[in-house]
């Protein structure tokens, strides 16, 4: 899932300076999921703002909905009705959905709530790791189930860097060396051959705004959307 | 908050067989006692047997006629109709909730499932040698206590004529169980002819009535007790072992030669019950039992409801009182089990399966594992085995759960219902747990002691239903100041409630402070229910100091 991380309160709080009218969207999906953005969330970031700004003597009045999720259109639609009571818009979801809502409501400002981190799991309540950056052309299969893009300090495709120390990255004795990782696990398997070739880079151009229209989807997109 | 009540009940079927982990004499006894109560037992030992096999305590430091009643019992269970006994087979996993739960067994049969509608776990001790507390090595004439009760049942010609010493309680603090098993040996020995047996002692655990007994007996037949502040000095030498002491009545040191030296063993938690607890969801005590000291529990219940635990599962237990265990669960069970349903209020904890996000927290935080994940693949909340702590409600991050009387939306209501009509003096919601905070509060009240003309108290079922968002909402309704109000470490109900609450106290006060508002404004304190007058104080020096502010 996407992880995300609440902003600090008092760069949410300047974003919100100069309105008095807020509706905090917060999003039932990965941010929910992960403690930053769903209904809990939005209840406790209004009655802190709400306190503040009471001190503040600039009192701000706070509206409050957490829709199934911001990235799809239909989820946001039930927000039609009542943006108009406001001046702002916060939003609690990740990038993707926050820009959704903005696209959804082009008239009204959109403020985000929180910082989207990665693409990562969940080890315990309040717990999540890094797993993927979404680099669009998996290796995982070569390397043992361990992502050398996301792992890796350098993200580097065919073994350690000269950092590599007993075991852990050069950057921090805490962080794993992914390519320790990787060979150890590998001959366990007795699969060490996998990364005996060398791997071309990735082709990071790919990094440029991409779309996919799932396969069999494309007669759909004409027929429907391609107006 | 109690209205009169009005829940709805839900009846709740449950299974009748119940799982027994362990056939030692604790798990026999327990099979034995829940038979008899008319529920089928499923009794799972990992060794060869059950019975005396199974057992902690050698089998030689059980008389005969002990071992003669122990087997006649272990006879009666393998003949019971109402016992199937399954040795050689361990347990794999485990899911579902108290009434209802599906057990995966491996052993000689290929890996089963099993429906049980409850289990008792019945761990062995395990046998510690102490040697190394004395910094000796096994072998030669330095020998065990299990070693020794093996030579006493068949070489007893070995310690004609010799000099036997013991000692006992310098690598642990002394234990009857540990005590009864030297008293026992030293008591044959003496009986063998031309034996010295020497016992050094740091402290006579001898509480129990039939070691007080044991002890004179031993001492009247000839064996030599040294009550000792510390541990004897111990050589080994080629013809023997030379024991140092100082005399605490001369002052002076003393020495003695023995044949052989009897090392102490400790009787400690099975390093096994570890792996169990996980298995079993249940909280793991102090030295690896499985039971936590919770001063509101039955003696054999664990932090979930239907699991229980007999014997040396939970402490360390001479066989009377695993029996008196075995007695405790059957209750329990029946308790539990009834005659197969049960009625539960259905209002307990409700969980809006169209909000929940399937995030895990709530199963993940239930202290008494009442969350279960269903087949279809969503949270279910067993109403037998709901507390109603709330602390899932308070985790959740979609409120997708509420608490019987004590919904979110009537706390909210309740708080801002108290901020309505009030007068000068300072605001202060008191959120105080029904189990400590709330009874201090009625006592201080009944005493007739003045409170704070502006407190308001909110009553919870477990400091754990607390809401970060309630703390935070009741200054935005206008309070002035905030307590939280939980039982003592440890000694909360639900396990964990209490360090939840303290938890969200300290996440409350740094984002109140980004918010500019006095940290100090909430404040988070323990109580026990008989602390009337100390509550008083408390709410009375914080009005105190929010008046100053
Ligand atoms: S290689 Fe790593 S970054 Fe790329 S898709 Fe796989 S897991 Fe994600
Ligand atoms: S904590 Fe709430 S959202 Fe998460 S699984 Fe439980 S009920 Fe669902
Ligand atoms: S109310 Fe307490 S006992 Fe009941 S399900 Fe929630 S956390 Fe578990």
């Amino acid at each position: 899932m996407i992880v995300a991380e609440r902003k600090p309160f008092e760069e949410i709080k300047s974003l919100l300076e100069p309105y008095q009218k807020v509706l905090t969207v917060g999003c039932g999906t990965c941010v929910a999921v992960c403690l930053a953005g769903g209904e809990k969330e939005v209840g406790i970031l209004n009655a802190e703002l709400k306190i503040a700004r009471k001190l503040e003597g600039k009192p701000i009045e706070t509206g409050a909905i957490t829709v199934e999720r911001q990235c799809d259109m239909e989820f946001l639609e039930e927000l039609d009705s009542m943006v108009d009571q406001y001046d702002a818009l916060l939003s609690m979801a990740c990038g993707a959905g926050i820009q959704f809502l903005a696209e959804r409501f082009p008239e009204k400002p959109v403020f985000p709530a929180v910082d989207t981190s990665f693409i990562g799991v969940n080890r315990d309540v309040g717990w999540y790791e890094e797993k993927c950056r979404a680099c669009g052309s998996c290796v995982l299969g070569l390397t043992a189930g361990i992502c050398p893009v996301t792992m890796c300090a350098k993200s580097l495709f065919n073994g350690p860097c000269g950092g590599t120390n007993k075991q852990s990255c050069e950057i921090n004795v805490n962080q794993p060396c992914a390519w320790y990782r990787i060979h150890e696990r590998l001959s366990k398997q007795g699969r060490l051959k996998n990364i005996m070739e060398i791997h071309p880079p990735n082709d990071w151009r790919n990094q440029a705004p991409r779309t996919i229209i799932q396969p069999g989807y494309e007669e759909r997109l004409k027929a429907f959307n391609g107006k | 908050m109690s209205q009169p009540n009005t829940t709805d009940m839900q009846k709740i079927e449950t299974a009748s067989n119940v799982l027994v982990l362990g056939g030692g004499l604790a798990g026999i006894c327990t099979a034995e006692a829940i038979a008899a109560q008319g529920y089928p037992v499923l009794l799972v030992e990992p060794g060869e047997a059950v019975g005396l096999k199974a057992e902690s305590r050698p089998l030689n430091s059980y008389s005969q006629s002990e071992k003669d009643t122990l087997n006649k019992l272990v006879e009666q269970v393998r003949s019971s109709e109402n016992i199937e006994i399954l040795e050689k087979t361990t347990l794999s996993c485990a899911t579902g909730v108290a009434g209802d739960y599906r057990v995966w067994l491996s052993g000689q049969k290929p890996l089963s499932e099993k429906q049980v509608g409850a289990i008792v776990v019945a761990s062995e001790l395990i046998r510690n040698p102490l040697n190394a507390a004395y910094g000796l090595e096994i072998g030669g004439p330095v020998i065990t206590q299990t070693d020794l009760e093996h030579a006493l049942a068949s070489e007893t010609k070995k310690f004609t004529g010799k000099t036997v010493a013991f000692v006992v309680g310098f690598g642990q603090s002394g234990n009857p169980l540990v005590m009864e098993r030297v008293l026992r040996s030293a008591l044959e020995l003496a009986q063998i002819e031309g034996t010295t047996v020497y016992v050094y002692v740091n402290d006579l655990k001898v509480a129990a009535e039939e070691l007080e007994r044991l002890y004179l007996k031993a001492r009247d037949n000839g064996v030599l007790f040294f009550k000792l502040s510390q541990a004897p000095v111990i050589e080994t030498q080629e013809n023997g072992i030379s024991i140092t002491y100082s005399d605490p009545v001369i002052l002076r040191d003393i020495s003695a030669q023995a044949d052989f030296l009897v090392i102490e063993e400790a009787m400690e938690a099975d390093s096994a019950n570890a792996h169990l607890a996980c298995l079993l969801r249940l909280d793991l005590g102090s030295e690896g039992f499985m039971q936590t000291d919770n001063v509101h529990r039955y003696p054999v219940s664990t932090n979930r409801e239907g699991i229980f635990v007999v014997g040396g599962s939970r402490q360390v237990k001479a066989l009377d009182q695993a029996c008196m265990d075995a007695e405790n669960a059957a209750l329990q069970v029946r308790r539990l089990l009834g005659d197969g349903t049960r009625l539960a209020p259905a209002n307990k904890a409700v969980l809006d399966i169209g909000k929940c996000t399937f995030c895990l927290t709530c199963y993940r935080c239930c202290p008494h594992g009442a969350i279960y994940w269903s087949t279809e693949n969503k949270p279910v909340i067993s109403l037998i085995a709901c507390q109603g702590c709330g602390i899932c409600a308070s985790e959740c991050p979609m409120d997708a759960i509420q608490i019987g009387e004590f919904s979110d939306k009537a706390i909210h209501d309740q708080v801002q219902k108290s901020m309505a009509n009030t007068g000068k003096a300072p605001n202060i919601v008191a959120f105080c747990c029904q189990n400590s905070a709330q009874e201090a509060a009625q006592m201080a009240a009944d005493f007739g002691i003045a409170l704070p003309e502006g407190l308001h108290l909110i009553q919870v079922p477990c400091a754990g239903k607390i809401d970060l968002d309630y703390i935070l909402n009741a200054f935005v309704q206008g309070a002035d100041g905030v307590l939280v109000m939980a039982c003592h470490p440890r000694n909360c109900k639900s396990e964990h409630g209490n360090t939840y609450a303290r938890w969200r106290v300290n996440d409350a006060q740094n984002r109140l402070s980004k918010a500019g508002l006095d940290k100090a404004r909430l404040s988070f304190v323990t109580l026990a229910s008989n602390m009337g007058s100390e509550f008083a104080r408390i709410v009375t020096e914080f009005e105190t100091w929010l008046r100053d502010l």
